[in-house]
Order: C-alpha cells, then sequence, then structure tokens
C-alpha cells in the first residue's frame, strides 16, 4: 500500500522529527540571512539556519537538524 | 575515533562487547533505559543488544516525540487543517498518528491541505509564496527541535510574514524523566542518555538523576559502537559504586549545552503548566507554549481548536511500552490488530517507536543465549 508520508520520510526512518542529526558540509554561505547551502553525504543541498552555531566557513562539517545547524562538527576526532 | 566506518567497525564492536561482559556480576540482571528514540531505533537497526549479555536488558524510553502527543492534540490539529484556507504543514510521520478523528493523512485525502515538510523553514517558505493562505505549522519535538521552530518564528516576525503561525506541540524531556523515577513499577539501574538533546540543553539537566535518585547517566552518540560503549560506561560505574553523569558524545555535546539556542527557545516559548503525554498522563511543566511575545504567531490562539481530552485506546498499551514495564511484543495488539500500516498507537506509527522498530526489524527474540 503505497504511504506517502511513510515514502517520503524513508522507509526506515524519519529524518526530521527525532533527535536525528545530519552531518552536512556548508558549501556557500549567506551571512545577512543567517543561512547556509549545505550538501549531505548524497549531495544533496538545503537551506540550513546557522545562527546557532556562526561563525562558519565554506568547507566546514556541521550537524543539522530540521533545518538547522545544532553543533559544528570541527575537531569531533573524540 | 573520526569517521562513521569506525563507529560500526565489528571488532571494536566485540572488544567493547567483551568489556561488557568482565563487567556484570552473573546473577545480576541489569536494566538500563535508552531515553531517546533515536537510540532505540539504531539498537535495532544494528542489533546492539545482540552484543549484550542476556542479563543485561534495555528498555525503552519515552524520547520520541511523535509517540507521546496524545489523541486530543492529534485531532486539534485535524481541526486546524479543516479551516478554510489553511495550509497544515507537519514533519512527516506525524500525518500517520490516529487520533479519534482519524489521522492527518486521512484529513489530507478528505480535501484539508496537509502537507509534509523537512523543517519549520520549509513551512515559513510556503507562506511567503502563499501570502493569500494561512499557513499553520504543527510543531512537535524535544529541546532538539525546539529552537528551529523558535529560530523560525523569530525569522517570520523579521521578515514580517503575517500569514504564518504555530502550534506548538514541543516537549521538554526532564519532567518525563522524573514522572518515570517516581513510578513505583519501574526499576532500572540507569539511563543512556539523549545525544541531540543534550547538544542544545547540555548534560547538566541531568544531574539530578544521580542526585536525587541515585542512578548513572551517560549521554550517548547514535552509532552501534556509541551505544554500546555508553553501556559500557553506565556498568563500570555501577561495577566501581559511582554514580554521574557522563558524557559518552562529547565531540559533539559539550557539558554547557548551546547558549544560544536556549536563549533564543526563553525568548519565543514558555512552559505550560501542564502538557498531556500519550501513556503518562498529565506532567507539569513538561510542555512548550509561544511566549506572550510570539502569541500573534500562535495558531492556537490564532484559530479556535477543540481542546478536547480523548482517552488512549483501551487495547493500546503504548503506556507500559513508554515506561519500559512491557516489552513491545507483550502489548495485546502488538502485530495483529496494531500494525505501521493500521497502527492504533503511536508507538507503532514512527519509525523511532519502539513498536515500530521491534516489528520493522524483527526484534522479538524473547530469551537471549545465556552467559
Amino acid at each position: 500500500v503505497s504511504d506517502p508520508a511513510r515514502e517520503a520520510c524513508g522507509a526506515d526512518h524519519c529524518i526530521t522529527c527525532n533527535d536525528d542529526g545530519i552531518p552536512m558540509t556548508v558549501l556557500r554561505l549567506d551571512a545577512g540571512a543567517g543561512l547556509a547551502e549545505c550538501a549531505d553525504a548524497e549531495g544533496a543541498h538545503s537551506a540550513v539556519e546557522i545562527a546557532l552555531v556562526d561563525p562558519l566557513c565554506e568547507g566546514d562539517r556541521v550537524l543539522v537538524h530540521a533545518g538547522v545547524a545544532i553543533a559544528s562538527l570541527e575537531g569531533e576526532d573524540a | 575515533v573520526k569517521y562513521v566506518d569506525e563507529f560500526r567497525d565489528a571488532d571494536l564492536g566485540r572488544a567493547v562487547s567483551g568489556e561488557i561482559l568482565s563487567l556484570v556480576e552473573p546473577g545480576r540482571h541489569y536494566k538500563v533505559m535508552e531515553v531517546c528514540g533515536g537510540h532505540t531505533h539504531s539498537i535495532y537497526k544494528y542489533g546492539v543488544d545482540d552484543l549484550l549479555p542476556s542479563n543485561v536488558e534495555l528498555v525503552h524510553g519515552p524520547g520520541c516525540p511523535v509517540c507521546v502527543i496524545p489523541m486530543g492534540r492529534v485531532d486539534d490539529g485535524i481541526a486546524l487543517a479543516h479551516n478554510d484556507g489553511v495550509i497544515f504543514t507537519c514533519f512527516g510521520d506525524m500525518m500517520r498518528v490516529p487520533g479519534a478523528q482519524g489521522t492527518l493523512l486521512e484529513a489530507k485525502a478528505a480535501g484539508a491541505d496537509v502537507r509534509m515538510v523537512y523543517s519549520p523553514l520549509d513551512a515559513l517558505r510556503i507562506a511567503k509564496e502563499n501570502p493569500d493562505r494561512e499557513v499553520v505549522f504543527y510543531a512537535i519535538g524535544f529541546e532538539t527541535t525546539a529552537p528551529s521552530t523558535a529560530l523560525t518564528l523569530k525569522r517570520a516576525r523579521a521578515e514580517g510574514v503575517a500569514n504564518f503561525s504555530c502550534m506548538s506541540n514541543h516537549v521538554t524531556i526532564v519532567p518525563p524523566l522524573r514522572a518515570l523515577l517516581e513510578s513505583p513499577d519501574l526499576r532500572l539501574d540507569g539511563f543512556i542518555g539523549p545525544g541531540h538533546v543534550s547538544t542544545i540543553v547540555g548534560a547538566r539537566p541531568f544531574e539530578f538523576i544521580p542526585a536525587d535518585y541515585g542512578k548513572p547517566v551517560v549521554i550517548s552518540g547514535f552509532e552501534p559502537l556509541d551505544i554500546l560503549q555508553s553501556v559500557a560506561m553506565v556498568l563500570r560505574q555501577l561495577t566501581e559504586g559511582r554514580c554521574m553523569v557522563e558524557n559518552q558524545y562529547t565531540r559533539v555535546v559539550p557539558y554547557e549545552g548551546n547558549l544560544r539556542a536556549l536563549e533564543v527557545m526563553a525568548e519565543v516559548f514558555e512552559l505550560r503548566p501542564h502538557f498531556e503525554w500519550r501513556g503518562l498522563g498529565f506532567i507539569s511543566h513538561s510542555g512548550l507554549r509561544l511566549s506572550e511575545a510570539y502569541a500573534d504567531l500562535d495558531a492556537e490562539r490564532r484559530f479556535s481548536v477543540p481542546g478536547v481530552r480523548v482517552a488512549d485506546p483501551k487495547a493500546c498499551q503504548c503506556g507500559e511500552v513508554l515506561k519500559g514495564v512491557i516489552k513491545p511484543w507483550e502489548c495485546k495488539v502488538f502485530g495483529t490488530a496494531c500494525t505501521p500500516e493500521r497502527p492504533i498507537g503511536t508507538c507503532m506509527v514512527s519509525s523511532e517507536g519502539a513498536c515500530a522498530a521491534y516489528y520493522n526489524y524483527g526484534r522479538f527474540a524473547r530469551d537471549r543465549e545465556v552467559v
């Protein structure tokens, strides 16, 4: 049975509504708008709010949840 | 450790598994609750529990924001979605959560303009593209997600987007944990703390668990090795007679949290006196509503919502599952009347829900090999 919500969310994981974090790379900064264009591991692009981890540079890696960068992944070799 | 592959390395996993085995006392049964639905999902996806001795039991906590939304709040959303001219936006899993009046997906089929979004920012974009329509964002989530809603509301205010509003169902993690710890039918030895919630709130809010209840807490990442290592850290505290909040997920979680996120949440939200949780009932100061300063963006004030409380379905035992009192397969309707395709309870809806995680990954072995 086709289920649009399930298909859109991915069959095995809802990527937005839970405690999920997607590692993404900053491609282009729009500091005036408080946004950055970021790419995930599969190369999909999206606009991300950067207010919580500003300042960032292009090429930085961030953890993104529901369209917001919640942490910087620089120096993540813990 | 820097790359994802290393967090899924089988040899490292076996080494930590061996360490866990060396830490448990034979004859003692350990119950460790993973608070976060994201952990539940990882545990069953990767079979983390198969690497644990049979006397170490992982209990699934209340940390799935979809699973804890009560039926009455779903009905309120459906009523809102049926308002003329409204575009109703929400995250995907929320569309399948059953209320007494059906689901948002069924409301969409019946003609309501319900749209799935990946972020509140997407909902705001829809509002800007449809200035003659009212766009409502149905917000759910713990402290990980609340800053995203708050930043979007600030952006809506700054950009003067008058046709955007938000129905907040955001919840906070500490009050339900305290309620669980006060529950007489629960016996736990320690907690795997939520990783990304802690990125926002830090580790400090969990200090009451060792201080007031004498249970260790280890804040954990989401890769299989993160979770195994966190179980080992809980067991090591128990073995050594220590009891404190430890942070396994230091690569992302600062002990003090993200102060900017806490500030924006404090500006946009205020605590509700009470909020109802599916299966757990009303819990004081556990939900967030829009503050007076943002009252004009509050969909519950802009529109009338029924606000009728609906009792959980009698056959559904989501409450006991959320409290860790029973395992999902012990529910009377698990896998029969209640499946991910036709869920009765919310634990079966979201893939982070304990019941769906069991159902989808077939992980309901009653007895593991005794060590």
